[in-house]
């Protein structure tokens, strides 16, 4: 009966020690007898000790005050363990090759490849983006060169980093004014979020109206119009430090640095090669996208004063 | 300020009801908008109006069934809970 369906030639010596053991159904947690088995089955681990498929199959479970080692020396606990493990790998296979279809994590990746000492400089140059020389972004055999080393590179850590900065901000101004409460947190991050889904996809459909083709993707579109939210926090916490003067000012400074670098930065992707390094191409198809540069330009400063005014009182 | 995700959802499905109910022969044809009206060769780039032309044919095309669906869910829900 020992030895049904286990296939345990040497296992005889444990065999004999089993019965023992089962004479004294949870007995005193003897961890002394697993260590002793596992020393004596060095050479065959799992063999013999707790091992027959017991009536209901819940060999794992004889009462042999199996502790984590006998546990995990027991070959049916070993095979639910392996059939376990296996069904996760295969699983986690599963998600993986599906959410990149729903998900680009691989291209997420590259977005945020940031340090601090990008992070520092991109910051300053959002702020102050007036004596940047060179906008390209460098390429490495056709794919561009991560944000690390890159200054010109577009990344998603300061865009999210930003916008959940500018949610805690707004709860803050909204708190010092007596007009908090938990819910008109998610408010106004659903608010802006809409604001950036509805900016997102106005600059989409006006690029394929406008033909123009470019390798602008959606999400550096969405890692760029997120910049503005740096310029929206610094307003909002100047105007709560000093009042609506220096709301205004500190908010002034960054639409003109958000306009500029918008400008920059979209100039090389959208117009024509030619009309980027500054030389005035005619043609309508040119002028109509340096109108949508601008307009999308525009419509930062518009957006970062729709969204912070309420804020400041 | 409500504007919320929902707000847009609800504009973006009645965008595309708007697009969908233009009609092919009353409307979009005597405004000259008509989908076989607007094949202006090979040229390297077409116009604006032809691609808006296009993408109101594809709208039509492709939105048909999912927005019965999607009209449906959406009138069930907003009778059931406003």
């Amino acid at each position: 009966m020992h030895a049904a369906g286990l296939a345990a030639p040497a296992g005889t010596p444990r065999l004999r020690k089993w019965p023992s053991k089962r004479r004294v159904p949870g007995s005193q947690p003897s961890m002394a007898d697993p260590h002793q088995f596992f020393d004596d089955t060095s050479s065959a681990p799992s063999r013999g000790y707790g091992g027959q498929p017991s009536p209901g199959g819940m060999g794992y479970s004889s009462p042999s005050a199996s502790h984590e080692a006998a546990f995990l020396a027991d070959p049916m606990s070993n095979m639910a363990m392996a059939y376990g493990s296996s069904l996760a790998a295969q699983g986690k296979q599963l998600v993986d090759k599906n959410i990149d279809r729903f998900i680009p994590v691989t291209k997420l990746k590259y977005y945020f490849a940031v340090d601090t000492v990008y992070v520092g400089k991109k910051l300053g140059l959002l702020v102050f983006p007036y004596l940047h020389q060179d906008w390209e972004v460098q390429y490495q055999q056709d794919t561009p060169v991560a944000p690390r080393f890159d200054i010109n590179a577009p990344d998603l850590y300061i865009p999210a980093m930003a916008f959940i900065t500018y949610i805690l901000v707004a709860g803050l101004a909204l708190g010092t004014q007596d007009r908090f409460s938990p819910d008109l947190l998610g408010l106004q991050a659903s608010s802006a979020l809409a604001w950036l889904t509805l900016e997102v996809v106005a600059i989409l459909l006006s690029l394929y109206l406008v033909t123009v083709n470019t390798d602008l993707t959606t999400i550096d579109l969405v890692a760029f119009l997120g910049y503005k939210y740096v310029g929206m926090i610094g307003g909002v916490l100047v105007g709560l430090l000093f009042g609506k003067i220096g709301y205004y000012l500190v908010l002034g400074w960054c639409c003109v640095s958000i306009f500029v670098f918008m400008i920059r930065t979209l100039r090389l992707k959208i117009l024509a090669q030619a009309a980027a390094e500054g030389v005035p191409v005619r043609g309508a198809r040119n002028q109509l996208r340096m109108y949508l540069t601008m307009a999308v330009a525009a419509a930062q400063p518009l957006l970062m004063y729709w969204l912070t005014f309420h804020l400041v009182r | 300020m409500a504007f919320t995700l929902y707000s847009l959802l609800q504009a973006a499905l009645l965008c595309v009801n708007a697009i969908a109910v233009l009609h092919e022969e009353r409307f979009l044809k005597n405004i000259g908008w008509g989908t076989d009206q607007g094949i202006g060769g090979f040229g390297e780039e077409p116009g604006i109006k032809s691609q808006l032309m296009n993408l109101i044919r594809s709208v039509r095309t492709v939105m048909r069934v999912p927005l019965i669906i999607v009209n449906s869910i959406t009138i069930v829900l907003l009778l059931l809970f406003g």
